[in-house]
């Protein structure tokens, strides 16, 4: 019996996940994802999730996992396109709580890496401290994941820059230097 | 959009036996797991070829992970040769093409039941341990509800009650195997029944671990740099076990962990649990050019 291949589609699956998975395992650093922000809906999302999204072609695509399309406040996974909106998501995501920490969304935006205020983080699955930029956020935005992130009540965050992703679980502190 | 765009060509099989919905649940879990270290993250556990409590919950995170590119690695109680080991690192490759292998450097994936390898695992290494019962609070308390209930409000008191009852009783902590650690200061976890003296090597290791329980339907992860500290008292030191002074029978090893062999004769002899470590020594005295990897310990002692 000849081993199975894996379909285009579990190759772009499983490169995601790895990607994302390494991304969250090691805040700061960068992994490269198969094509961009769109692999994360598709490795992750499907008829099991609610989801929120603002942008129409995007909604199209999550439409085809078969994902129903909620508001924030009722969201497991965001995908936050718009920077203008990405304060009032996060702050309406849900954070799970204590009893139930699992309930706390993943929140997906793009972000320009590698540019804009420096930031030093730590925690789980960094060596100390690991120093990185993280551009294209609104004012505040940091602040109000400090707020959200109550430990281990807290929101996932995936930065995604083209075809790179960058990983801020709840676990990890943020300093803005 | 008609039914043909949404549908995918008939296949005999998934690649990689789960199918493709199994797999995004089980990547969503593991990406809550690893950003709450230590937490217990309840999934769907889906059938697979073998019997719920053979290390089912560690083949499914295996099977989310694997690809053809994969080198898989599987132990039993440190034994690459038992059949439980033989037979998941059989079904893994046959489901995914994927590379097999005994050697600990040459693994990317290492699904283990009990035991840690004795070389120390690099950054790019997933660890997957296998877990019997996830739960630490389940001798002190068997309603799940009111344990999760004491998970959240952090009200581990009871745990400390149990040492403590052992070191009047005994004299010493007996806890010999899925010693209860505080993760990153905040969730105690069950790290599965590895020895006390595999436990050291998840505090701010290198590698990812991802442990799951496939009967208890619980999957949780340590990350790389986390803190796993295992319950102490501050004047009674946590102590590994005293294998320091063993030799390995066949092999000439020592320093590590050993297994005891009892003997017709009323002794005992000792062999590394550690198998293929075992082989490599056996193979690098015959002459063989044999790698053996920078080790956890060093003459019973953990390396920092």
């Amino acid at each position: 019996m000849s081993a199975p291949l894996p379909t285009v589609e579990d190759q772009r699956d499983t490169a995601t996940f790895e990607a994302l998975m390494w991304a969250m395992a090691r805040p700061g650093t960068i992994h490269d994802l198969p094509e961009g922000l769109s692999d994360l809906i598709l490795a992750l999302v499907d008829r099991e999730c609610k989801v929120m999204v603002d942008d129409p072609a995007l909604a199209r695509l999550v439409a085809t996992t078969g994902a129903t399309l909620v508001s924030a406040s009722l969201a497991d996974h965001a995908f936050c396109l718009s920077a203008d909106r990405a304060l009032a998501v996060l702050t309406a995501l849900p954070g799970g709580s204590a009893l139930y920490p699992d309930q706390g969304a993943t929140l997906v935006l793009p972000a320009r890496l590698g540019q804009g205020p420096a930031l030093r983080l730590s925690g789980p699955g960094v060596d100390g401290t690991c120093d990185v930029r993280i551009g294209g956020l609104p004012d505040g935005f940091l602040a109000a994941r400090a707020a959200r992130c109550r430990y281990p009540e807290g929101i996932e965050i995936a930065f995604v820059d083209g075809r790179r992703v960058m990983g801020l679980p709840r676990s990890t502190t943020v300093k803005v230097l | 959009m008609t039914l043909a765009t949404l549908t995918r060509p008939w296949a005999a099989m998934s690649y990689g036996f789960l199918d493709a919905s199994a797999k995004r649940e089980m990547r969503r879990k593991i990406i809550k797991a690893i950003a709450v270290p230590g937490c217990q993250m309840p999934y769907a556990s889906r059938e697979v070829p073998i019997a719920r409590g053979w290390g089912t919950g560690g083949l499914q995170v295996t099977l989310t992970l694997i690809k053809p590119a994969s080198v898989v690695k599987v132990i039993d109680q440190g034994a690459d040769d038992s059949v439980n080991a033989a037979s998941i690192r059989r079904f893994l490759s046959r489901v995914s093409g994927a590379a097999e292998t005994w050697d600990t450097l040459e693994a990317t994936i290492l699904q283990s039941r009990h035991r840690i390898p004795e070389e120390r695992l690099r950054d790019d290494q997933v660890l997957v341990l296998q877990v019997p019962n996830p739960e630490p609070l389940r001798p002190v308390q068997p309603n799940m509800s009111i344990a999760r209930q004491m998970h959240a409000d952090a009200d581990y008191g009871r745990l400390w009650l149990v040492l403590y009852e052992q070191m009047v009783r005994s004299g010493r902590i007996v806890q010999g195997a899925a010693y209860p650690s505080l993760v990153n200061g905040r969730h105690v976890m069950t790290p599965s029944p590895i020895p006390r003296w595999d436990v050291p090597k998840l505090h701010m290791a290198h590698h990812l671990t991802l442990l799951s329980a496939g009967r208890e339907k619980r999957l949780y992860a340590v990350p790389p740099f986390t803190r796993v500290e295992p319950l102490v008292f501050s004047d009674v030191p946590y102590q590994v076990e005293d294998h320091a002074g063993l030799t390995c029978h066949r092999s000439g090893l020592s320093g590590v962990f050993m297994n005891e062999i009892p003997q017709d004769s009323g002794g005992s002899v000792f062999e590394a649990s550690d198998s293929n470590l075992g082989i490599k020594a056996i193979r690098q005295a015959e002459g063989e050019a044999t790698k053996i990897g920078p080790m956890w310990y060093e003459n019973g002692e953990l390396r920092p």
